[in-house]
């Protein structure tokens, strides 16, 4: 159908909104609660406004472009001086609800809001001074996520993404009017309630309202405080995930740089999170073998924390089928605590192990129970990488400027091409697979590269023949927790033909963890090139598979003894416990909320 | 008689001021809007289309403040310029009626207005504003004159926010707000706008005629919201969680332990007035004659329709509050009105339902005949059948005569018994068939053959036994006054019909055993209960009524509508010995007698969205069985659905010459927090 957009004319196809329309010929419009990639347009900011004329009318009126579609005929507008002088009031009107201390706020500079308050030329906020009460919630009760609901400007792309990206829908719209905001469902708290703390709401939240909760602060105090040995680590996914905060390509291997920056930093000891991948894979592969063995199918890894809470809230009935093996980061914590003081003469009770990782959820892992012993976590603090470019500003370090470095610790920082790709979906199980290929017959796996695990669907599956007693595996892999969702509930009704189950909360893996860089008006922008870093990296590796790890070896030989012994065991496994909530309500509570009194 | 001393609507300015009140003429647009309650008049009027003045001493400021102040509180707050619009030019015009300076100039106030209309997402925000406009744009002087009054006006009156499907809605359910609940990813409170009508959801979810989705703005776009579906929905969803619950504790502070009530039916009618009598604390026993509760909704609705257990698991709740149910209590001949007053019930709610199938005035016609049964028998028998009390197996050509959802019902239910053929004969035609177009629909995909414009005009036996009928057609009549063309017979069209089984379901009447004239009750000549239709009241004293035996084979809303109406006014009944006044009820009145929610149309254009429908059993697999033919459907396409709302809130409201006395709410008022 023909319209027009500031005269000039298009073909609008069907079903097409003005928004698209504009985008598809190259008109902008401004749009604030609107995200294309997640489909996401609830129409609540009203930013995005134009001005049409309908085919045979003469008065025009003023639409939002996101969710008007158009029609034969249509004049759309976007540069009116009526347009631009209501766009210029809507993001006022958003200021006036919004707590405006910019400078204090976690997305200062990296604002969707900003953003837009420049291209609507924005010069002052008229009804900020109008006094308006902020009576919003700031949820500081999570280890991992802090609510800032003053800073909510209420696109709801947070509700979106869990309800139908991650199909976890932990949240929920509450209240009216000025305190509308977004809650956990049921009024909970964020640490009490169903979330699973992937973080995937704070990469699609335009302004500062969701953030990880940041720990910099803490790691300067060890790192200025003689008493402590720092140890830090670092996960796979960083180093393909971090060079675009500094202006460096997206996905390029920034390893070397982050190994400079943390010595600059102060770091006394600079350990590999791939090490303990690739001890993980010696134990969880071991474990594997043995459930093969013995007939128990399915075995799910157990290496993503927020994995790990989507089951013990969700779904306790599938733990049992979990992996005991504790994930990479934890494994390096317990062995920086134990096995290093031992090799390098420190005192376990001064080292501090930091942990940089792409996830929110590591931050909830770390204060899990299980995982404290004594009061001597495994490891002490998690910083996301956000806050780890926050850390390294504060300390005046630009990672542009600095030269690529080199590892230098002889014991835990090595690692295999199978290590390296454990940071995006797949990886962990074709790390697996290698392992256990040479575990059972001796020799190495040929075609090493298995590009039936590659593909980026949200669940897929294979069947890889691993010879000798066992012969051919069912295999599966899951990114994303929708999909996982789906495999879990195939699993208890007894639909499930799987031996083994490689699971990633968020979609792609750790390469778009919840704990990565933001990226505005996009979600996912990144994920395949950072994954074709990640096997770039396995390609060029010397040793490429978990059990030709040297360090490794040496680990097993002098400390471990072997894979699964009692040490290990001690060291290297954990169990879960079921954390779902029931909530039984009385109706006359809701009615106390709903009713509606009469003016 | 209102005379319009100023305004502004529909875009129309009226502007009577300085004009000697008996010269400006009388509106002829507006009726019934003189008082609100008795002796207390309407002074002004506030609407979606603007304002209208009827007093020159209304403060015109002040007036807009409260109906900005309705806008302001019911603001869901998801768009911007309602949710901070609202608050800011309510905190301006709150300034100016008090004789202060604003914050702002009244060329911000204007343009923050203007924002909301043209801006806002709701129909909340896009009409609450059009009054203060108007008022702006053409009186801007009479609101700097009521500026500078120095003392706080004082003004009476009220608001009330409603939107074209809580109007369409007998029992005025909240709609827009359930729905929202919902996608706010809040389903118990979803529900719970619905149980404070109601406890019946699931089952209205399933059978409700749905008047909510014929008056459905969406329909102007695409298709109605399927209401009804989602209804279903979170009501299934709490219930398959177990996520809410009732008990005797939630009801309000017990009353005195002697204001018993007896409920006489334990259909909808009876269990909504139970329900909301139980939740204000009394006492209620309710009497059934059956052996289970549910009426019409258990004896008349099929299960492929309505599962026995859903029904149960609902009608349950009056137990849970602590009612009582006292089955196999036949009225006329276990007790009567007297009986029940003797036994110390200080107030009697009757809902004896219809439950005597109706005629069909056919010579020949002998209701004892084999293979004659009426329409509300037959499925009772069905029922029986469905719970393997009575196996049945049909056979031969089954005739069902009526358009109705009885008929509907029998028919459908017939093919699943094994009849060879069945039949449906109507008088009229498929469009005059008051039966819902849905189940018309259902029907024909099962292989039901309708016969329109046809009579049957004779029944013929053979051997004690029904064998044949004989069918007239009918032809329609020249329109009537009233727009509706009748029915006459077409001479010389008689034909012999094989019959094997003929069910008459075309209506229901009260048992006439029920009532006797020591009970005092009167009755009109189509054997109905008379009633107050505002009070429920029956011509005697204590005495209540309500659903089928007042009004006739009707729907279940319209009877738990009933049921509500009854426990409000046997309330007041009990504590003041009158009904009272409702305020929302009134305002509801005036809204209807004005069509202030008709002619609704569409300005700017909107997308299409596609409606959800329910997956169906296929109808060659559920002609076969009594099983439940529409399946649930699944969390993303209810929250796709409630997407589809539009939320077309509009707020009303009126200034009053003296205060508007109390009346009850709209909804059960929860129970004050501890």
């Amino acid at each position: 159908m023909q319209a027009f957009i500031n005269e000039q004319e298009l073909n609008a196809m069907p079903a097409e909104t003005i928004l698209e329309a504009a985008r598809r010929t190259g008109h902008y419009i401004p749009t604030l609660c609107e995200l294309a990639d997640i489909d996401h347009r609830p129409g609540t900011c009203r930013v995005c406004l134009v001005e049409i004329q309908r085919k045979g009318q003469d008065e025009t009126r003023v639409v939002t472009s996101c969710n008007t579609p158009m029609e034969e005929g249509l004049q759309v507008r976007t540069r009116t001086k009526k347009v631009r002088e209501m766009q210029r009031l809507q993001v006022e009107l958003l200021l006036a609800d919004h707590d405006q201390d910019c400078a204090a706020c976690i997305r200062h500079g990296n604002c969707e809001l900003q953003d837009v308050a420049q291209f609507v030329g924005l010069q002052e906020s008229r009804f900020a001074r109008w006094t308006l009460p902020m009576e919003r919630h700031v949820d500081i009760s999570s280890p991992a996520l802090v609510r800032d609901m003053r800073r909510c400007i209420r696109c709801f792309r947070c509700v979106t993404i869990c309800r139908e990206g991650q199909a976890i829908d932990a949240l929920e719209i509450t209240g009216s009017g000025m305190s509308t905001e977004v809650g956990l469902r049921n009024g909970s708290s964020q640490v009490e309630s169903d979330c699973v703390t992937c973080g995937q709401c704070i990469m699609v939240c335009p302004t500062g309202a969701l953030a990880e909760k940041d720990d910099t602060e803490i790691v300067i105090d060890y790192l200025y405080d003689p008493q402590f040995i720092t140890v830090f680590q670092f996960a796979p996914a960083i180093r393909v995930g971090f060079g675009e905060e500094f202006g460096l390509a997206a996905g390029q291997n920034v390893e070397g740089q982050i190994i400079g920056a943390l010595r600059k930093l102060g770091a006394d000891i600079i350990l590999d999170t791939n090490f303990a991948a690739d001890l993980v894979i010696m134990e969880e592969g071991t474990e594997l073998l043995s459930h093969l063995k013995e007939g128990r199918r399915p075995t799910l890894t157990s290496c993503c924390p927020a994995w790990i809470n989507f089951a013990e809230r969700h779904y306790p009935d599938v733990l049992p089928y979990l992996s005991t093996t504790k994930s990479p980061q934890q494994s390096l914590g317990m062995i920086a605590k134990t096995y290093l003081p031992k090799k390098m003469g420190l005192d376990p009770e001064r080292v501090r192990v930091i942990s940089i990782m792409p996830c929110t959820a590591k931050k909830d892992e770390i204060v899990r129970p299980q995982l404290n012993h004594d009061g001597m976590r495994e490891v002490d603090v998690v910083l996301t990488i956000r806050e780890f470019a926050r850390l390294l500003r504060r300390e005046g370090i630009d990672l542009k400027a600095l030269e690529p470095s080199t590892f230098d610790n002889p014991y835990m920082t090595e690692y295999s091409g199978a290590g390296a790709i454990f940071g995006t979906t797949g990886g962990v199980m074709e790390a697996a697979v290698r392992t256990m290929y040479y575990v059972l017959n001796g020799r190495e796996l040929e075609s090493i590269e298995i590009s039936a695990l590659r593909g980026f669907e949200n669940v897929r599956t294979a069947q890889i023949d691993l010879h000798d007693e066992i012969g051919i595996v069912k295999l599966a892999m899951c990114h994303g927790l929708k999909g996982t969702r789906a495999i879990v509930e195939d699993i208890l009704s007894g639909r499930a033909d799987f031996d083994f189950i490689e699971i990633m909360a968020c979609p792609g893996g750790c390469v778009d963890g919840g704990g990565q860089l933001r990226s505005k008006k996009s979600y996912l922008s990144h994920a395949l090139k950072r994954r074709d870093t990640l096997f770039g990296i396995d390609r060029n590796a010397a040793v490429r598979q978990s059990h030709n790890n040297r360090q490794i070896q040496a680990l097993y030989r002098d400390f471990l003894g072997k894979p699964q012994s009692e040490l290990a065991h001690h060291l290297l496994h954990t169990y879960y416990t079921d954390r779902k909530q029931t909530l039984n309500r009385m109706i006359k509570d809701v009615w106390r909320e709903v009713h509606r009194p009469l003016a | 008689m209102a005379r319009v001393h100023y305004g502004v609507w529909n875009g129309v300015v009226h502007n009577n001021r300085g004009i000697t009140p008996i010269d400006i003429p009388i509106s002829s647009e507006l009726s019934g809007i003189d008082t609100f309650n008795e002796g207390n008049h309407i002074r002004a009027f506030f609407g979606d289309k603007g304002f209208l003045v009827f007093d020159p001493g209304v403060n015109l400021l002040d007036a807009l403040w409260r109906h900005m102040a309705k806008a302001a509180q019911e603001s869901c707050g998801k768009c911007t310029p309602c949710r901070v619009g609202t608050r800011l030019v309510l905190n301006a015009l709150d300034q100016l009626r008090q004789g202060k300076k604003p914050p702002g100039s009244w060329d911000e106030i204007r343009m923050l207005a203007e924002q909301i209309r043209s801006t806002s997402l709701c129909g909340l925000g896009q009409t609450c504003a059009t009054a203060l406009l108007g008022a702006f744009d053409h009186f801007r002087g009479k609101l700097e004159e009521d500026a500078l009054t120095s003392q706080m006006p004082q003004q009476y009156g009220m608001a009330y926010m409603t939107s074209p499907c809580i109007e369409a809605c007998p029992s005025k359910v909240d709609v827009p707000s359930s729905i929202s609940y919902l996608r706010n990813g809040k389903p118990t409170h979803s529900l719970g706008v619905i149980l404070q009508k109601y406890p019946m959801a699931a089952t209205c979810g399933r059978v409700c005629l749905h008047f909510c989705e014929m008056a459905c703005r969406r329909n102007l776009v695409d298709e109605a919201v399927n209401i009804k579906s989602l209804k279903r929905y979170v009501a299934d969803y709490q219930r398959s969680l177990n996520t809410y619950s009732f008990s005797k504790s939630m009801a309000a502070p017990a009353q005195p332990p002697n204001l018993r009530v007896a409920v006489i039916g334990a259909g909808p009618a009876g269990i909504n007035c139970a329900y909301h009598l139980l939740l204000k604390g009394y006492h209620v026993d309710v009497l059934e004659s059956s052996q289970q509760a549910g009426g019409m909704a258990e004896r008349g609705i099929p299960s492929y329709r309505l599962p026995k257990e859903i029904l149960k698991s609902e009608t349950d709740t009056i137990e849970s509050l602590g009612g009582k149910f006292r089955y196999g209590m036949t009225m006329g001949r276990d007790f009567s009105i007297n009986s029940l007053f003797d036994l110390g019930y200080k107030s009697i709610f009757l809902a004896l339902g219809c439950s005597q199938g109706a005629l069909l005035g056919s010579a020949g016609e002998d209701p004892s005949l084999e293979g004659y049964v009426s329409g509300i028998d037959f499925l009772l028998q069905v029922h029986k059948h469905v719970d393997g009390t009575r196996p049945m197996r049909l056979s031969g050509d089954v005739v069902v005569v009526g358009g109705g959802n009885v008929a509907m019902d029998c028919a459908r239910s017939a093919i699943r018994l094994g009849a060879d053929r069945v039949h449906i004969i109507y008088r009229r035609t498929r469009e005059d068939m008051p039966a819902d177009s849905e189940e018309i629909a259902a029907a024909e995909k099962e292989g039901i053959l309708f016969h329109y414009l046809t009579h049957p005009t004779r029944i013929v036996p053979e051997n004690g036994r029904l064998k044949e009928i004989e069918l007239v057609a009918m032809r329609q009549t020249a329109l009537d006054p009233s727009g509706r063309r009748g029915v006459e017979p077409d001479p010389g069209t008689d034909r012999l019909f094989k019959c094997d089984l003929l069910i008459a379901a075309i209506g229901q009447q009260v048992d006439r055993a029920a009532l006797t004239p020591e009970d005092n009750i009167k009755v009109n000549k189509r054997g109905l209960i008379e009633v107050d239709h505002s009070t429920q009241a029956t011509s005697r004293a204590g005495v209540f009524a309500g659903g089928d035996c007042t009004l006739g084979p009707a729907t279940l809303i319209h009877a738990m509508t009933n049921g509500l109406n009854a426990a409000r006014c046997i309330d007041d009944y009990l504590h003041y010995g009158r009904v009272r006044f409702s305020p929302v009820n009134r305002i509801s009145q005036i809204l209807k007698d004005n069509e202030m929610l008709a002619n609704e149309c569409m300005e700017v254009p909107v997308k299409s969205q596609v409606r959800v429908h329910h997956p169906e059993l296929d109808p060659e697999v559920r002609r076969q069985m009594f099983g439940e033919v529409e399946q649930p459907i699944t969390a993303t396409q209810a929250y796709a659905e409630a997407e589809r709302c539009m939320r077309c809130y509009r707020v009303y409201s009126v200034i009053t010459e003296s205060p508007i006395p109390e009346g009850h709410t709209l909804e059960t008022q929860p129970p004050a927090a501890p």
